[in-house]
């Protein structure tokens, strides 16, 4: 039942995945998608490659046999009413992006016939070294770069993309023979990781996996959940599928014996992905792939449409192509989110208010005056600067105030660098003229100058020890 | 006006900027599908949110001051200024948001959780180093623009974040955007408040009558005070002020008061023409008492 369940899935994705290969084998891929023009003028260009079933570039397609649509959503696509530019042969400079993914299971370390092999030489392990060194030596363009991953019952990465073909090389030196439970082959699983490695990179990019077998995931043949994946068992659709996401085309080399022992789905992702298998030989197959590559690039097409302002984070893009057999298409997004994101589902003209009540409560913020009203005489400390101001306000309503340092004071001002005296000044009321007079034994200043005695006027600045006192009279006008 | 309440008001301003502008994206964003290309859209919203902006900020100073001619010119030219800088920062905000939203979509796997909060926050960032220059640029004040920038940035940059995690938090919620937009006015306002005292070149305190406490920043080169509404400083409710009555400038971080008309201006007590500033001068304009200090 489980399996009957599973095969009813697998048949339901591959039924899914249909349109990117036609009945003869032809695949669409976009290979790379380029909104850098969206904001300026409305552009998006894609790069098309479209392959025959050995992986080859067809060339000479007319603008015509392709439609290009857009969806916000991923489901409902608008077909986009013209294609703004078309070109074939785009010129490509700048670089491949490949990363090498190495089968290091058991079986790597027997000869190609199957034996058990004590002699280094014959092991597949050194044949898929010579053949990776082959396919090093035959990159032409400097701006190529390579990683390096292995995976056996795990998936482990050497090295990300860089132009260092040397140190790629050194690098084979490092993967080491698997003891015990490492062994097993998980194939998808490790493509699947390999892509998210890869998400990173922009550009063009392909996989070449290295294979000596079928897909044999850890946890069916152990029973044993698998330190990275669980109990999930990866199927060969998700591969296809993050590789399609990604632009990524799956070149694979196997290096089973013969066909029984050859995995039967890594050539559908070889294929779907617009990538080719080749049976190991002497390595120079790989160098076959290399100008394979380079060679679907150069013949790639190159479309560039307008936009459309549908709002939406990501937009999707596919491109159909009208094969001879039946259209195929291939589908992949790209940014587009705004910087204030999404218009609202429900808009509501209640939505108004809160423009009336930010004018209403700024009106209302504009009217209050702050306006001083009147009251009794008194001194506030302004700024204590350096001394330390205990009493911050007094009112003068008394004959005399004192200011100073004592506990006793009126207003206590304690001492900072400015030495205050006990009793630094002393405010006097007189009744009849109804004046402040300010005097004392301490140096003080009013208004910036220093005094020993003076009639205060209201707004009159205090200086006394660094602190800043301002005298009031408590009148408004 | 004291410092405290100025900060206060400053960021209250703010919030009411971002809540007012608040119903103007959104309805903008409504017909978004109705633009012709991304540019135009950007253009305008960003020209829409800006005028709401630069009106609420650039009243600020006519009513701190109680002005209302300033109020009126202040909001006219926040709204020109507003809308030219509202629509370059979001154009600018538009092409960083798209630069990197396409960078990280394709190479984070936490795109939702990390990689959109981080490139909105960029954009808004952008748009807030435009927009937090508006008030700068309309009253003519280089240490205005400097505040409003760093304001603007760590505003916007808060105020993108705030938003996306909200949405996340709260999904199906109306009202991410509408926290977005406060936090990003409030910021601006904050950083002004904190910032421009320290940028400015003083600070005039008023030190009796009707309003004794208010006070009045340097912040330009030249700030005319008398008792005309055409004065950067209007000394209304004092006696003995003439229509332009003084005149304010800064040379070289220096500050000076020289007289503009007729009445008669004292520092310290004594009469004076012309007169460089120094720490805790008490400036006397008819009957007004100004402290000059700086921090």
């Amino acid at each position: 039942m489980k399996t009957g369940k599973k095969a009813l899935i697998s048949a339901a994705l591959v039924a899914l995945l249909a349109p990117w290969t036609s009945s003869h084998g032809e695949t669409i891929r976009i290979s790379q998608i380029d909104p850098s023009m969206l904001l300026f003028r409305q552009d998006v260009k894609v790069y098309v490659s479209v392959t025959d079933k050995n992986g080859a570039p067809i060339r000479n397609i007319g603008k015509d046999k392709f439609t290009v649509f857009e969806s916000a959503d991923g489901d409902s696509f608008r077909p986009i009413p013209a294609i703004k530019d078309f070109q074939t042969m785009a010129n490509y400079e700048d670089g491949i992006y490949f990363l090498l993914l190495i089968d290091n299971s058991g079986s790597m370390y027997l000869d190609m016939q199957q034996r058990l092999t004590r002699n280094q030489a014959d092991m597949k392990f050194r044949h898929a070294k010579t053949a990776i060194s082959t396919f090093l030596q035959s990159m032409t363009n400097p701006r190529d770069r390579v990683g390096l991953a292995s995976y056996n019952s795990y998936y482990e990465s050497f090295s990300s993309p860089i132009s260092d073909k040397t140190r790629i090389e050194s690098l084979l030196g490092q993967i080491r023979m698997p003891v015990g439970e490492e062994g097993h082959t998980e194939i998808y699983a490790s493509l699947s990781r390999a892509v998210d490695e890869f998400r990173s990179v922009k550009g063009r990019k392909a996989i070449l996996i290295l294979s000596d077998g079928e897909n044999r995931p850890f946890y069916t043949y152990t029973g044993k959940p698998h330190r990275d994946f669980g109990t999930k068992i990866y199927s060969y659709t998700e591969p296809i599928r993050d590789c399609q996401e990604e632009g990524i085309s799956v070149f694979a080399i196997n290096f089973g014996r013969g066909g029984e022992r050859k995995d039967i789905h890594l050539k559908d992702i070889a294929l779907q992905t617009g990538g080719a298998v080749f049976d190991a030989g002497d390595g120079s197959e790989l160098a076959l792939v290399y100008s394979k590559i380079v060679g679907q690039i150069l013949n790639e097409y190159l479309i560039t449409y307008s936009a459309t302002m549908d709002p939406a984070d990501k937009k999707y893009v596919k491109i159909r192509y009208a094969a001879d057999d039946g259209p195929i298409q291939a589908v992949r997004f790209y940014f587009s989110s705004t910087v204030f994101g999404l218009p609202l589902k429900n808009f509501s003209l209640l939505l108004l208010l809160p423009f009336l009540l930010a004018l209403v409560l700024l009106w209302l913020l504009s009217r209050i005056r702050f306006e001083k009203k009147k009251g009794v005489a008194n001194i506030e400390v302004l700024n204590a600067g350096t001394a330390r101001a205990v009493t911050k306000s007094f009112k003068l309503n008394k004959g005399q105030t004192i200011i100073g340092a004592s506990r006793g004071a009126d207003m206590t001002i304690m001492s900072g660098i400015t030495q205050i005296e006990e009793k630094h000044a002393t405010i006097t009321f007189d009744n009849k003229k109804k004046k402040y007079t300010i005097a004392g034994d301490g140096d003080f200043k009013v208004n910036n100058k220093r005094v020993k005695s003076r009639v205060l006027e209201p707004g009159d600045v205090i200086n006394v020890g660094g602190a800043t006192i301002v005298f009031d009279d408590g009148e408004v006008d | 006006m004291s410092s405290i309440k100025r900060r206060i008001f400053l960021c209250l301003v703010g919030l009411l900027a971002g809540l007012a502008a608040w119903p103007a994206a959104e309805t903008t964003l409504l017909f978004q599908a109705d633009f012709p290309s991304y540019l135009i859209f950007s253009i305008f919203l960003g020209a829409v949110f800006g005028i709401f902006l630069g009106a609420f900020f650039g009243s600020g100073d006519g009513i701190i001051m109680s002005h209302r001619r300033s109020i009126i010119s202040g909001v006219a030219r926040g709204m020109v200024i507003g809308a030219l800088g509202g629509a370059a920062g979001f154009f600018i905000g538009q092409a960083a948001l798209f630069i990197t939203g396409e960078y990280l979509i394709h190479s984070m796997k936490k795109f939702n959780t990390v990689g959109m909060p981080i490139s909105r926050a960029i954009g808004w960032a952008f748009l807030g180093l435009f927009i937090g220059m508006v008030d700068g640029v309309r009253s003519g004040s280089w240490n205005k623009i400097k505040v409003g920038m760093i304001g603007g940035i760590s505003g916007g940059f808060a105020g993108g974040l705030a938003l996306e995690y909200f949405r996340i938090a709260f999904p199906g919620t109306v009202f991410a955007r509408l926290l977005g937009l406060l936090i990003f006015g409030l910021f601006i306002g904050l950083f002004y408040g904190f910032v421009e005292v320290r940028l400015s070149y003083g600070v005039f305190t008023l030190l009796n009558g009707r309003f004794k406490g208010r006070e009045f920043l340097i912040n330009q080169k030249k700030i005319r005070i008398g008792a005309l509404e055409k004065n950067d400083i209007r000394l209304e409710g004092y006696h003995n002020i003439s229509d332009s009555h003084a005149l304010v400038s800064v040379k070289k971080d220096d500050v000076f008061i020289a007289k503009a008309g007729v009445g008669s201006i004292l520092v310290n007590d004594d009469p004076v023409d012309e007169h460089m500033l120094k720490y805790e001068d008490v400036i006397k304009i008819g009957s007004a008492k100004l402290l000059y200090q700086y921090k």
